[in-house]
């Protein structure tokens, strides 16, 4: 049976450009949640955000006349793409899937809001061209010349986990040997609007499975897998980082922004991607959580945790705590943040847990990474419309 | 398929300028081809260098919409709703965890998000209505059809241009031979939203592009000079062929071949010497088991862009494909085109036809090919 | 404020914010139960009454903390009137 390596990885996060650097904020425990600099944030309840420092966009590499989204995931697929050391010739036979929300939207309400604010046609209406959730696979795609099957997947929340999920299919499939896969968000107007309407951000930096939670904290970021058939990877000599056991795919079909009160749709997510993965609950040390902070979301999951695994038969942690809900990259960056921790053998704190939920029957990793070898390890994902994905990884 | 397990087609449902219905509306637009494009009605386009579109009627697919249960669906959900009810009512499949959708678009909602940031731009933060803000993300048709259908296996939302049906077809097709699900709804949606039609023709992507003929839609012609937009809701009824057996269902057609794949070229070009390293259409007829000279037809997701329907002629010729027809003149462009080509190499299966390809090739490169003929 | 004052503000919100149809204002009374799962009533979820807090706090000029349980005060037009009077006093 087909096997599913990660060969390569790439990250842009709001510590900085690359995946080192993402590691080493994750592992210390630093919160990259701070002001909100890039949009203007007057007369909103919460104004902070985990944003992408200026000067780490601007030394991407990549051109400015693209939009800010285009410019994460371009440079999260490049240094993905470099990681795994892959032949132009296989680059032919790659597929692409991107999970994507906002697309070029910051550039768009910027030209948006020039033409309602001033009379006339704006000139930033070439912003449209790269407004769309696709337009990052098109530039993906040329810049690194892959040919394989290529999806723009748009599923909230669960976008970049969806995307990694579809990417092992196609490999398991025999469809290709080889997928980039992975997700982006950027900071946008109107998810910063949305979240602070629905009442749903804390006007401090997030809180998940604290007592004292109040919601979510919206983060910006891109980050990028190197799937490979397992076999072809050892075969030309590659490097494997870890494997991606089993996912699962589903929906609650409940409502358009609440979960399932139960988590229905998350405990079959989560079975589903046991059963693939062939393995136990016993064999899971460690779930990355959805963790967004909210009241709601945080309960739920931990209900469905409890459901599948057993009270406090995990660690589990939050990596939103720490980066914020990057929204379509949130995913893929949890992916990334996963095999990370299975590799090294840590698992990332919950930052800003002081007063651990007495109804969250799990120990969080409050604070302080944690050091402990665990062979497999769960990563969730759940999205406005009831999306839920669950990614098993192994060492 | 690798999996061993075969596709069926065992419904549709759709919501076009030509008509509301499942099957039998379908194929009676397709027999009549009734004149759908014409100067756009629902909004104004002063100064505008285009003017025509595939109108959908309101009134056609409200007939087939609760009023109470959809008071606050915006105007492209209620269209997906309209369809995908309609579609899994005529193919009489229950929901449940083995029931998928695939939604595909190529604008989304844009009037939502309009509308939410104009509440804003109006009035400040007060201005902002909660309720609108789910409809700003492309997933919302989704997630919305998805309640009302009771599809809890996987369900995604794919955004693509031009080819954004087709592209959910085929995925729907991974989803059932990857066993993530038993039957999968799958098709494509748009609306044509003011703001949407006039930057797009700003942009020079919408016909008349250039020259001196007039505007309209002639894919393939010598004379074509852009694409004509339309709207709707198409969706097909996809599902596993053993569990199609066990229940009884009245099967249309099977998918013999899908294959889909990218021509890495730069976002918005479409060059028409640029070749498919992987020949596409080449694999989806191996998987199929037939030769390109076996074809009853191929449907061709040319809508009249120049370069788009030149590039795909060549990339057509150098599967062995030639003359492919286009339904753009009759449903116009949008997001559940290439279901309806689906939808119509299905009706030609089930009346008895050899094979159809059902071929799409979108600027940026993404491509597609389905090959669609009867059940055995 | 009277509390048939607060009552026509509330349908004017409930017809322009959650998109009931104009024709349905006539029908709603005090004695009309709001949410979904009681025989009869609007039908609101919980999306619904985000929204129709979110308009009530501009509406009213008061203050809905989301913090406090709420579900008895939304359980008609006659409660929710009461609790829009309690708090603008």
């Amino acid at each position: 049976m087909t096997r599913v390596a990660v060969s390569g990885l790439g990250v842009v996060s709001p510590y900085g450009a690359g995946v080192k650097t993402f590691w080493a904020g994750l592992s210390t425990g630093e919160c990259a949640i701070r002001p909100l600099t890039v949009i203007d944030t007057e007369g909103f309840r919460s104004r902070i955000a985990a944003e992408v420092p200026a000067d780490v966009i601007g030394g991407l590499g990549v051109s400015r006349r693209r939009s800010r989204a285009d410019r994460l995931a371009l440079a999260a697929a490049r240094e993905a793409l470099a990681d795994a050391d892959l032949s132009p010739r296989d680059r032919t036979d790659m597929a692409l899937i991107v999970g994507a929300v906002g697309g070029g939207m910051l550039e768009g309400e910027a030209w948006y809001w020039d033409e309602a604010l001033h009379p006339g046609p704006s000139p930033k209406i070439g912003a449209l061209r790269s407004i769309l959730p696709a337009s990052h696979s098109e530039v993906i795609g040329w810049r690194l010349g892959l040919g394989g099957p290529r999806e723009t997947v748009v599923m909230a929340c669960a976008s970049g986990a969806a995307s990694i999920a579809f990417g092992a299919d196609l490999i398991r499939s025999g469809a290709t040997p080889l997928a980039l896969a992975g997700g982006v968000d950027a900071i946008t107007r109107i998810c910063f609007m949305g979240f602070n309407a629905l009442k749903l951000l804390d006007p401090e930096p997030c809180r998940p499975f604290d007592r004292g939670r109040r919601g979510m904290s919206i983060g910006e970021a891109a980050a990028f897998l190197v799937l490979e058939d397992a076999e072809h990877c050892r075969r030309r000599g590659g490097r494997s980082l870890g494997e991606v056991l089993g996912a699962g795919v589903t929906t609650d079909a409940h409502h358009v922004t609440a979960p399932h009160p139960e988590g229905e749709g998350m405990i079959r997510a989560m079975r589903e991607a046991l059963a693939a993965a062939g393995r136990e609950p016993g064999d899971v040390g460690y779930v990355n959580a959805h963790g967004t902070g909210t009241l709601q979301n945080d309960r739920v999951e931990a209900l469905a945790m409890a459901r599948v695994f057993g009270e406090g038969r995990v660690l589990v942690s939050s990596t939103k705590s720490l980066v914020g809900h990057t929204m379509a990259a949130a995913g893929s960056v949890e992916a990334a943040a996963t095999l990370l921790s299975l590799q090294h053998g840590l698992i990332p704190p919950t930052a800003n847990l002081r007063d651990p939920d007495p109804d969250v029957p799990f120990d969080c990793v409050a604070q302080t990474a944690r050091s402990v070898e665990v062979e497999a390890a769960l990563s969730n994902s759940f999205g406005f419309g009831g999306q839920n994905v669950s990614l098993i990884f192994g060492r | 398929m690798r999996s061993g397990r075969r596709v069926v087609i065992t419904g549709m449902g759709s919501v076009s300028a030509a008509g509301a219905g499942g099957t039998p509306a379908v194929a009676d637009a397709l027999a009549r081809r009734p004149a759908t494009i014409a100067p756009v009605a629902a909004f104004e386009l002063d100064g505008c260098a285009s003017h025509l579109a595939a109108e959908v009627d309101e009134a056609r697919f409200m007939a087939l919409l609760d009023p109470d249960s959809v008071r606050r669906l915006s105007r492209i959900c209620r269209m997906t709703l309209a369809a995908c009810r309609t579609a899994v009512q005529e193919a009489g499949l229950g929901g449940g965890t083995r029931l998928g959708l695939v939604v595909g678009s190529e604008h989304g909602d844009f009037r939502s998000g309009g509308e939410f940031v104009d509440g804003f731009l109006r009035r400040g933060p007060a201005g902002l209505s909660p309720l609108t803000f789910p409809s700003t993300v492309m997933n919302s048709m989704a997630a919305v059809a998805g309640i009302a259908i009771d599809a809890k296996a996987t369900s995604v939302t794919l955004n693509q241009e031009t080819v954004a049906g087709d592209l959910a077809v085929a995925r729907a097709v991974a989803l059932i031979t990857d066993g993530r699900a038993e039957a999968v709804i799958a098709g494509g949606v748009d609306e044509l939203f003011s703001h949407v039609y006039r930057n797009l023709a700003r942009l020079g992507a919408l016909s008349p592009m250039g020259g001196g003929a007039p505007e309209g839609c002639r894919p393939y012609a010598t004379d074509h000079n852009g694409p004509v937009l339309g709207e709707g809701a198409t969706f097909v009824v996809l599902e596993e062929r053993e569990a199609a057996h066990a229940r009884g269902a009245a099967i249309l057609a099977e998918i013999l071949g899908a294959a889909w794949g990218a021509i890495p070229v730069a976002p918005h070009t479409a060059p028409a010497r640029r070749r498919d390293a992987r020949a596409i259409a080449r694999r989806a007829l191996d998987q199929a088991g037939i030769g390109a000279g076996s074809l009853a037809r191929c449907y061709g997701s040319g809508n009249g862009d120049p370069a788009l329907d030149d590039w795909e002629l060549r990339l057509l010729e150098a599967d062995g494909v030639r003359d492919p027809v286009s339904l753009a003149p009759l449903f116009g462009q949008h997001g559940g085109l290439g279901a309806l080509r689906v939808a119509a190499a299905a009706l030609d299966a089930r009346a008895g036809s050899a094979p159809a390809l059902v071929h799409g090739i979108a600027r940026g490169g993404c491509r597609t090919a389905l090959v669609i003929g009867q059940a055995a | 404020m009277t509390q048939k004052e607060v009552l026509d503000e509330l349908k004017a919100l409930i017809v322009e914010r959650l998109k009931f149809d104009p024709s349905r204002a006539a029908e709603m009374t005090l004695e009309t139960t709001l949410p979904r799962g009681v025989e009869g009533s609007l039908g609101l979820d919980s999306l619904d009454f985000i929204e129709l807090s979110v308009a009530m706090e501009e509406r009213f000029g008061i203050v809905i903390d989301e913090a406090e349980s709420l579900a008895d005060d939304f359980l008609s037009l006659d409660t929710l009137s009461r609790f829009v009077l309690s708090k603008v006093k």
